[in-house]
């Protein structure tokens, strides 16, 4: 395999480029010092006291969590409706309608925070964290409508069609049938938004109206290097959870589509 | 058994039509569907079979005319009160439940009591050949099985009609020959309507008591299997069901329901009513099936009428041999169908040969 050698190499570079950073981070949050620098001076979990016993990053961490909560029930809330009624139904100028649902997915998301901020102003509403969450909607709901799609996808019609052959209403049909089938989606949607909406910053810094959330409280605090290490110390965590949160995602999406006997076409990771 | 003419009738089309938009599915569908009866909807993809199935589930609006069940029209009775059951295509199975859910799943608003109900979808999955597979997790069956268990659950339910759209068109031919004989014994014991959707002529032709061949939205005819395949109604019929030979001829006089041709190789031929279907504007042929004609081997004699013939064609097919021969010296080219049977050797292209044929199965086209 001696071909292969030149594109192995490159393939291993990229690898270590992108997630070299974020090796990086975990390994300073265990580090007894002050200055992110080599050599590591010792292990310490003090930093992680520290980040907990600040009450301004606790304020930002409840704040956060409310915003991603709310963002991610109404983004797939919506992202239901919408995927159901694209996938089910035709109606007139569907095609544009979903194509303007899925273009926050490739607008710059400075150019969504200041239209937003131009708009709220006007409109005379006070920034709170409910804007944040009006703005993080808009972001999310691209992923929720993808992912949901698919999930109602590969949802075979004759099985609604079955359960109204069998007695049942559409109603009832919808809650017996379509919706355990499409559970697994509906959660993964869940989780996708709610990743996305806690690590956003542009969206949250604009308007957030001087209510902070976690990524904005990191951006200020990096810029005093005694608070750097108690912050590596959040990113840790929150990588973490990150990462344990797309991973239930994943696992979540591709039993649903195994459970309906589908063929996996291919999720976000 | 008695025949189904002396059973009440249980399905009735009124002039139904079915419009898509401009294309027009259904074009005016008239019929009877008589209770108990094995009946099949036969016609080619596109044809409006399948939409006809679905008129009477109630999972298709028609635009006029109506359906009846059991003498009540159907109009704006939605699916899940309708007295049909169906088997989908794809079965439909819901794949989130056991076997035994799924049978069970039109009874959650029976009175009845769990063990009374447990019951019942043990009993129906005895019918289908699946007793103690109630556990097992929906989608680990095969196709086969799943068939089995869409037709518990459809037949629980006791329905007054049993829609089947295409259920066999999914398993190998194996099993769908198989499965063709099991339907039938299941339709006998349990003794309702079956309704049947296919493209499989011989699939029809094996397990109906009747059936409506439709091309185009229109039923070309309805008619028994017997029926269908001697007396096909039109060479459109003629040429879906099976094969059937076309040899040009003239019509030379038509009288009392008797009419004389002069088909091209055959001959003059006097034909009676059941053989002249009413005309349709067409250049007249005559049709006769390949195992009507017969090739006469040394010593034997027609029993009724013979031609001369070339070979022109063996196809060797195990236990029939097809040959394709040319008429009396003509271009006319018929195919024909023997049986091997020892003794009977197979004859070589180019060979002269005397082939018999009786003038009861011609059928007129014109």
């Amino acid at each position: 395999m001696k071909q292969g050698l030149g594109l192995r190499t490159y393939t291993v570079i990229y690898l270590l480029v992108l997630y070299g950073p974020i090796i990086i981070l975990p390994l300073f949050a265990f580090n007894d010092a002050t200055t992110v620098a080599f050599p590591l001076s010792g292990f310490t979990t003090k930093w992680f006291g520290q980040m907990l016993a600040d009450a301004n990053l606790r304020k930002a961490l409840v704040n956060s969590l409310i915003v991603s909560l709310s963002t991610a029930t109404l983004a797939t809330t919506l992202g239901i409706l919408a995927a159901r009624s694209a996938v089910r139904y035709s109606w007139p100028g569907k095609g544009i309608v979903m194509g303007s649902i899925m273009v926050p997915l490739v607008l710059p998301e400075m150019i969504v925070a200041m239209a937003l901020l131009v708009l709220l102003l006007a409109a005379g509403i006070k920034l709170s964290l409910f804007t944040i969450i009006l703005g993080h909607v808009l972001i999310a709901m691209p992923f929720a409508v993808a992912i949901l799609s698919s999930a109602f996808q590969s949802l075979d019609k004759s099985l609604e069609e079955a359960a109204l052959d069998l007695g049942e209403t559409g109603w009832s049909t919808f809650r017996l049938i379509v919706l355990p089938l499409v559970m697994p989606g509906i959660l993964a949607s869940f989780l996708i938004t709610f990743t996305i909406s806690i690590d956003e910053f542009i969206i949250a810094n604009f308007l957030g109206g001087g209510e902070p959330v976690l990524s904005v409280f990191v951006f200020t605090a990096f810029r005093f290097p005694s608070t750097v290490p108690p912050v590596l110390a959040l990113g840790t965590m929150l990588v973490a959870f990150s990462i344990l949160l797309l991973t239930i995602a994943e696992y979540f999406r591709r039993r649903g589509v195994a459970k309906a006997g589908g063929k996996d076409t291919g999720g976000f990771l | 058994m008695t025949t189904p003419e002396e059973k009440p009738v249980m399905i009735e089309f009124r002039d139904v039509h079915k419009y898509y938009g401009d294309y027009h599915a259904l074009r005016g569908i008239n019929g009877t569907i008589r209770a108990g009866e094995f009946f099949s909807l036969l016609g080619p993809s596109g044809c409006g079979k399948t939409t006809l199935l679905r008129t009477i589930a109630g999972f298709e609006d028609i635009s006029s005319g109506a359906v009846l069940i059991d003498g009540k029209s159907m109009q704006g009775v939605p699916a899940n009160v309708r007295p049909t059951n169906m088997v989908f295509q794809s079965y439909a199975i819901f794949p989130h439940m056991s076997v035994a859910e799924n049978v069970g799943f039109g009874l959650r608003k029976d009175p009845r009591s769990k063990p009374e109900k447990a019951k019942a979808v043990e009993e129906a999955l005895e019918m289908v050949g699946l007793k103690g597979y109630g556990g097992r997790a929906a989608h680990a069956l095969s196709g086969g099985q799943r068939q089995r268990v869409a037709l518990a659950r459809a037949l629980i339910l006791k329905p007054k009609v049993l829609l089947l759209d295409e259920p066999l068109s999914a398993l190998d031919k194996k099993m769908r020959e198989h499965m063709q004989v099991e339907l039938i014994k299941l339709q006998r014991q349990v003794g309702i309507t079956f309704i049947l959707v296919t493209h499989d002529q011989e699939e029809a032709l094996v397990m109906s008591d009747r059936i409506a061949v439709m091309f185009e939205g229109e039923i070309a005819q309805l008619a028994d299997p017997e029926t269908l395949y001697r007396r096909p109604n039109s060479k459109k019929v003629a040429d879906f069901i099976g094969t059937m030979n076309f040899v040009p001829c003239e019509i030379l006089s038509e009288a009392g329901g008797k009419v004389e041709v002069e088909a091209k190789g055959l001959g003059r031929v006097t034909l009676d009513g059941t053989q002249a279907p009413p005309a349709r504007g067409e250049t007249p042929v005559v049709g006769l099936r390949p195992e009507t004609l017969t090739l006469l081997y040394d010593g034997q004699q027609a029993s009724d009428r013979a031609t001369e013939g070339v070979v022109d064609e063996v196809i060797y097919f195990g236990d029939m041999t097809y040959y394709d021969v040319y008429l009396g010296g003509t271009d006319v080219e018929v195919r024909l169908s023997m049986r091997n049977v020892p003794g009977r050797p197979i004859l070589d292209v180019g060979s002269k040969v005397q082939v018999a044929w009786s003038p009861d199965a011609l059928v007129l086209f014109r």
